[in-house]
């Protein structure tokens, strides 16, 4: 089956992107991590990488809108049978709804399948009878209405159905997580370095379950500086690491920052990636021109264990969903195409397996086992420190804990996500004092 | 009418209440004056204005000549030139005949002035069925007059409303129609003493509930109130509202009840085609409230047909508590 080249989400309003240039051509070869393709938002241009190896094929025409997480083209094997485009591009058959990929045949001739989005669209819309209530009810709850059994009359679904269906997804019990297998890997971790700016990079570390796409918002507003960006071990592109210990992690990053050889730096971390900055800002002071931790972990023992095992334990868009929404204060900017597309990036199994290994490691029931206060104490790098004020993943109070030489910036309105929930002004205080 | 003191805990039938409201207007403000025909000496065809030609004279209370169409005309001439004319039509049907003075003059001089000059003329329509008075003085036709702006539309349901819209209604710079429903005339309930004002515009929430809204207006809403009372014996709570205006319309206390339950019920007795239900209807599909629609909307009007003479099917062309509850069982249960 080809790989699908998905048009991903780098802002967080964005609902579709705009194909400025294929870098590679129809019919091409090209290796996973390649640039691939360029797009434009409202707000930013970027390239793509593929995400696999493979040849191109069926690729949306330049100056396209193509909406997030649905395909833009295909990469198909070596020796591997292209025949039709496997479906059609969302958004083009004037249907607005974005048809699921699946559900269109692969041998469906071309000109029918304008066709068959209309009429799947028309599916959709037509023939589930419901009332408005039912359908405001179920689009709150992530519920599709067509999957709903009406009981009222013509078997029309209504508000009732609606609150049955989510009573009864709430007390089902949860599948229990089978034991991951982790399997661990070797190498050293991934880096992501941006093509522009210029004078000491910035050097960014993310936090638990998440990647170096992550600070994309930010990427605007730091662009006149090197932005490197490094994957933790088990996050992103980096390997999956045996990880035992807190110890264990830092010395894997440090591997990475020092392979970087660099002069200086201003080292930005976020939670975990935060504990990991403190720790790194001890041992590399001299190479460090400032420190910025936004909502770090190891200043306090409270964490959220029931958002780190929920997000691990996560195997499709509807349990992943609730859990990402708890990380912003204003669940609105965590829409549902970008859940998809992040339950997308988790669908390694070893990934997986490997970040919940990793909580239990440095998060056993659900309390930050590593204290780094001390190691907060001894730093004499300007640093500042940032928190949103709805943190629900670790209390902002633990801010008050750090040395009062350390500016604090305190954001209402704003959890645990500032980078995402106040990007511009973050890049504003980030830039102030580079 | 819950909202004032215990001590005001006196009773009076609507008629009463709406002669009490007059007779405390002319009172304080000799600008007041009466019209219509059989006021006088008779005392209005429901004695609603009594003796009151007794206490102010007859420059104050007029006996008009039997034309519709002379007397609203004179009325709507006196308001202009300073005095708060109250008019009568006998029965509202035969306001058919002052339609002119209604329509094309009361409503209109303002703005086809500039807003020069305004019309604070009263008119008030004994209206409505149940007495056995047949097609022609029996008919509830306040959508005609509610589809004019211009014009301001109540139709009190209570006494005390009854009291407070018309002396509110003497306030307003421009034209207000009262549309009362002549079987009300004897019903009695709490008036508060001395003068008071019940606001133009606003609903009155006649009973809580949360499980579907009756929005109804004159005499619909006692039935509402009388089926909502069943209703809560069967485990159904249903909100009432009395719309008490008709235009302008009290969008907010209608929304706000409808996406709390999510179900609605209009009740009114005019026919029910193209009447204030419509309106209600259109206005809540119009609305985000719209969103919180759990059952299609029901309207309970009056029947295709004239009012009948034969009592029986007098009462069979207009709503009735058992229709009411019919309506809001189905709603209630889904069913609809």
């Amino acid at each position: 089956m080809p790989t699908e080249v998905i048009m991903p989400k780098v802002d967080m309003d964005m609902a579709k992107g705009k194909i400025m240039s294929w870098h590679i051509a129809e019919g091409e070869r090209v290796s996973k991590g390649e640039p691939l393709f360029d797009i434009e938002t409202d707000k930013a241009a970027m390239e793509v990488e593929a995400p696999a190896d493979g040849i191109l094929h069926h690729t949306a025409s330049e100056g396209m809108d193509i909406p997030i997480g649905t395909p833009c083209a295909w990469l198909y094997a070596e020796g591997e049978e292209v025949g039709e485009q496997p479906a059609p591009f969302a958004g083009q058959a004037g249907a607005g709804a974005a048809p699921e990929p699946k559900q269109v045949e692969a041998d469906v001739p071309v000109e029918a399948e304008l066709e068959l989005v209309d009429a799947i669209a028309g599916e959709a819309t037509d023939k589930v009878r419901a009332t408005p209530r039912a359908r405001s009810l179920a689009s709150g709850a992530g519920l599709n209405i067509a999957d709903l059994i009406g009981t009222g009359p013509r078997g029309r679904v209504q508000a009732l159905d609606v609150e049955t269906e989510i009573a009864l997804r709430d007390t089902r019990p949860a599948p229990l997580a089978s034991p991951l297998v982790f399997k661990a890997e070797t190498g050293s971790l991934a880096v992501t370095r941006s093509k522009g700016g210029t004078g000491t990079p910035i050097v960014m570390i993310h936090g638990f379950a998440s990647d170096a796409t992550s600070w994309s918002p930010m990427e605007t507003h730091l662009k006149h500086r090197p932005l490197i960006r490094i994957d933790l071990p088990g996050h992103g592109k980096s390997p999956k690491l045996r990880i035992d210990s807190f110890a264990d992690l830092v010395r894997e990053v440090r591997r990475a920052f020092d392979d970087l050889n660099l002069d200086a730096a201003h080292l930005v971390g976020h939670s975990l990636g935060g504990a990991v900055s403190i720790a790194l800002a001890d041992t590399r002071a001299k190479r460090l021109s400032s420190l910025t931790l936004i909502a770090p972990a190891g200043l306090g023992p409270d964490i959220n264990g029931n958002a780190l095992s929920g997000i691990c334990r996560a195997t499709r868009a509807e349990s992943l969903g609730p859990w990402l929404r708890s990380l912003v204060a204003n669940e609105d900017i965590v829409t549902d195409s970008y859940v998809r597309l992040a339950m997308a990036g988790r669908e390694d199994t070893n990934l997986r397996a490997a970040q919940s290994r990793l909580a239990d490691a440095l998060f056993p029931d659900g309390v930050q086992a590593f204290d780094l206060r001390a190691a907060l104490e001894r730093i004499d790098t300007p640093t500042r420190i940032i928190w949103g004020k709805q943190d629900a993943i670790i209390p902002w109070k633990h801010a008050l804990r750090a040395p009062g030489k350390m500016a604090l910036h305190l954001f209402d309105g704003v959890g645990h996500m500032p980078q995402i929930e106040c990007s511009a002004e973050l890049g504003r205080i980030l830039s102030s004092n580079l | 009418m819950n909202m004032h003191s215990k001590t005001d805990l006196r009773e009076l039938s609507y008629a009463e209440a709406i002669r009490e409201a007059m007779d405390i207007a002319m009172a304080r403000d000799e600008r007041v004056i009466l019209m219509g025909e059989d006021i006088g000496v008779y005392g209005g065809a429901f004695g609603v204005t009594g003796e009151l030609v007794e206490k102010y004279g007859t420059d104050r209370v007029m006996d008009t000549p039997i034309s519709e169409l002379g007397g609203a005309g004179v009325a709507v001439g006196a308001a202009m030139t300073g005095l708060r004319p109250i008019f009568e039509f006998q029965f509202s049907d035969f306001a058919t005949l002052g339609m002119e003075q209604i329509v094309n003059q009361a409503a209109k001089i303002r703005y086809m002035l500039g807003g020069a000059v305004s019309v604070p003329v009263v008119m008030r329509f004994p209206s409505g069925s149940g007495t056995g008075a047949a097609a022609q003085h029996s008919q509830s036709l306040e959508a005609w007059t509610a589809h004019v702006p211009g014009l301001k539309v109540v139709q009190p349901a209570t006494p005390a409303d009854a009291k407070g819209l018309l002396l509110a209604a003497l306030e307003d710079p421009d034209p207000v129609m009262i549309y009362e429903h002549k079987i009300l005339y004897k019903m009695k309930g709490h008036v508060p003493e001395g003068y008071y004002t019940t606001p133009i515009g606003k609903a009155a929430v006649m009973r809580e509930g949360k499980d579907l809204t009756i929005i109804a207006t004159s005499i619909m809403v006692h039935k509402a109130l009388d089926a909502a009372q069943t209703l809560a014996a069967e485990g159904i709570d249903a909100e009432v509202i009395d719309l008490r205006t008709i235009r302008p319309m009290d969008r907010d206390t209608v929304l706000t009840s409808v996406r709390k339950t999510g179900r609605l019920v209009c009740v009114y007795e005019a026919v029910k085609t193209l009447g204030v239900g419509a309106e209600v209807s259109a206005m809540v599909a119009e609305s985000d409230a719209f969103d919180y629609l759990d059952a299609p909307i029901i309207r309970l009007g009056g029947a295709e047909c004239p009012i009948p003479y034969n009592p029986e099917l007098e009462k069979a062309v207009v709503p009735q508590v058992p229709d009411i509850l019919e309506a809001a069982r189905n709603l209630a249960k889904g069913r609809v």
